[in-house]
């Protein structure tokens, strides 16, 4: 698959966009990851994510670009949806990197969200 | 009460057992046969399906933490970023498991360059967490475990094992359902139509498993009890329990015994003496052994035997993902080095195509033995070679390793992939990697390049596949038993080629041994040692009746020191 197409910056489509960063112990690795794509993957809208001020932006539903962008702890994390539920899906997104991917809450669903 | 009941065909791998009927279903139109991108592109999400399938049910019985893991590898699946590269790759005409297997190691490597890139924030993270490894390098682990989970799902459907002890009754065998089931317990083989020259035959004798071929009708239902005597080539359906000394196994009275119908010909005239042999032979060749599993180790002492003339890396590697994973291969073969103690090993680079499939890497198609086999499928497929090639340079840093290409025909073919074998000795050495380019010798089985010897000055030795050499003589294959006696009476042509090569050889300072069914003819060794021959390799169990036939001792003609076996310029001493 190529890289996606530019989605975001249609006029008309509803966008959102947030800045958090990311505070959990040891970054996006394995099981924050899936966490954060899964519950990206719940929205019907595009999903990007680019981090620390970098212009990349990167597709927020693919495990396979979120992790292999090593977001560390202390990294700026910056969030953007557009299309149906952006906002919804932006303010989900970015509590559940506030919220440490809801690690210290066990035993949790993988994407944050009530068992 | 049973009336026993005899069938007739002929003898493929000597010794008597008794057991259940196991029918074989008919093989399955081969689904993923090398055939359309859009075949493949299928075959491939089917079996990342699987995998998701496999993994969500392990998941859901696991704890938090291995769960945690194995979601991991689930979201890893289902994105489409992941999947891209393999199906891009497919569209150029690759077949499904090569092209995933290949589009991961990309990834694979990918990582582990990216992680020594950024060590020194690999290890200020440590710093920060006092963690101690980095996080995200777990990641490769993981790529090459869900690798492994994706490949066996592709070859997964032709993995059909049978209960163990059972007789094996089918129109034909293949190599992989061999190679698959556990023989220790007992059983043996009855074939509707096979060859005595199969694959399939050449893995029974080596290891000891009586069976006949050519039986026409099928004896027996599943559960019935059948008596096989690979030795007379007979079935019997519900055997009289009188003849039977003792219910169950009943040894082989002469282990060592010619495999009989191997070549027909050569027993046609008991008492003819069919390989006079000749006056004037040379040297005593080396006895050498044939290994096709890790299994054959068992048999084989290694101080009966002046090295492995040749391990068949297709058996031993029973599984697209064995055949694809470097770690795999190079634990196989440090296991071969180990148990033979210093003594040279000679490995054969796969030989895929024709008869011999791995599933989910190409399909066995009977019409490729004239096409994209061996050597020639390597080279079409480079990824699969590199493999290879990394874990034989590194297993040669363990010990006297020399590698075999099979099915050569011309010089181009042996430069390719000498050409491919000097970019990843270097490549290792790069990476800082433990490595040593090992010697390339070629099979001298194809006609064409028997009958060139002299241009390939490049080959470090030689080795004749008699099998395959015979067959494409005689233009006659060697698994249809219509065509055998041509396939037999094709000796006369391969003898006479034989002294054409021996003398090429010696002309090029090269040796040449033998690694085919003939070797182990101890009818033929006197004929065969008058060629000149450097080494006679055969399957473990025919050494004792070689050795007796060649009237020699063990290191009788061992180098003093092994010369050359430590340097890549120069065959080691068995070829």
């Amino acid at each position: 698959m190529a890289e996606p197409a530019p989605l975001i910056g249609r006029p008309s489509a509803p966008r959102c966009q947030a800045e958090v960063e990311v505070t959990h112990g040891v970054g996006l690795h394995a099981r924050p990851s899936v966490a954060f794509t899964r519950l990206a993957k719940s929205f019907p809208c595009t999903i990007e994510v680019a981090v620390d001020g970098s212009g990349d932006w990167l597709n927020g539903k693919s495990i396979v670009k979120i992790i292999g962008a090593r977001i560390r702890r202390g990294t700026r994390m910056r969030i953007r949806a557009e299309g149906a539920r952006a906002e919804e899906a932006v303010a989900a997104l970015s509590g559940l990197v506030r919220r440490n991917f809801d690690e210290d809450r066990k035993p949790g669903r993988a994407d944050g969200r009530p068992a | 009460m049973v009336v026993p009941r005899e069938f007739r065909g002929h003898p493929a791998s000597p010794g008597r057992a008794v057991g259940p009927v196991h029918r074989a279903g008919e093989p399955p139109a081969p689904s993923g046969r090398a055939g359309s991108a859009a075949e493949a592109r299928a075959a491939l999400k089917n079996a990342v399906n699987r995998a998701v399938y496999e993994l969500r049910q392990l998941s859901a019985g696991a704890n938090a933490e291995s769960a945690g893991i194995l979601d991991f590898q689930i979201e890893l699946l289902l994105d489409g970023e992941l999947l891209a590269p393999a199906l891009a790759r497919i569209d150029r005409g690759e077949g499904a498991a090569l092209a995933f297997a290949a589009a991961l190691n990309d990834q694979i490597e990918a990582m582990a360059s990216e992680c020594s890139e950024s060590a020194s924030r690999c290890s200020e993270a440590k710093q920060d967490e006092g963690a101690e490894v980095d996080p995200f390098a777990l990641r490769a682990v993981d790529l090459m475990d869900l690798q492994h989970r994706v490949l066996d799902a592709l070859a997964g459907r032709t993995r059909a094992d049978f209960p163990a002890g059972a007789v094996y009754v089918g129109r034909d065998m293949p190599p992989s359902v061999f190679l698959a089931h556990d023989w220790s317990s007992g059983g043996a083989i009855a074939l509707g139509a096979g060859s005595t020259a199969s694959h399939v035959a050449l893995l029974a004798r080596a290891r000891g498993v009586p069976m006949v071929v050519g039986l026409g009708a099928l004896p027996g239902e599943t559960g019935e009890a059948l008596l096989v005597d690979g030795t007379q080539g007979l079935a019997c359906l519900n055997p009289d329990p009188r003849l039977l000394p003792e219910a169950g196994l009943l040894p082989d009275p002469h282990p060592d015994a010619t495999p009989r119908a191997v070549a027909p010909a050569l027993h046609a005239a008991p008492g003819a003496a069919p390989f006079p042999a000749a006056a004037g032979g040379s040297e005593t060749p080396l006895l050498l052994a044939n290994l096709d599993t890790l299994a054959d180790l068992d048999t084989l002492d290694p101080a009966e035997v002046d090295g492995v003339g040749l391990v068949r890396t297709e058996f031993v590697l029973t599984s697209a993902a064995e055949a694809l994973s470097e770690e795999r291969h190079l634990t196989v073969y440090r296991r071969l080095l180990d148990a033979l103690a210093g003594k040279p090993v000679t490995l054969r680079m796969l030989d895929l195509g024709g008869d011999k499939a791995l599933a989910g890497l190409n399909e066995g198609d009977p019409a490729g033995m004239l096409g994209l086999r061996g050597v020639r499928f390597l080279l079409a497929h480079p990824d699969l070679a590199r493999i290879q090639a990394r874990a034989l340079i590194r297993a040669a840093a363990h010990g006297p390793v020399s590698v075999l290409l099979p099915m050569v025909t011309l010089p181009a073919e042996l430069a390719a992939m000498a050409a491919l074998f000097d970019e990843e000795t270097a490549r290792l050495a790069r990476q800082g990697i433990e490595g040593r380019r090992p010697p390339l010798g070629i099979m001298v089985e194809v006609p064409a390049a028997a009958l060139t010897l002299d241009l390939f000055g490049q080959a470090a030795f030689f080795s004749v596949g008699s099998n395959d050499l015979m067959q494409y003589l005689a233009a006659a294959a060697r698994d249809n038993p219509a065509v055998a006696p041509l396939y037999a009476g094709a000796e006369t042509a391969m003898f006479r080629l034989l002294d054409q090569i021996c003398t090429a050889a010696r002309v090029l300072g090269r040796p040449v041994s033998l690694c085919g069914d003939l070797a182990a003819e101890p009818a033929a060794a006197g004929r065969l040692r008058a060629l000149g021959l450097h080494g006679l390799s055969v399957a473990p169990r025919r050494l004792p009746a070689l050795r007796a036939a060649l009237g020699t001792r063990l290191g009788a003609t061992l180098p003093p020191a092994a010369p050359g076996a430590g340097s890549p310029d120069s065959a080691p001493g068995q070829a």
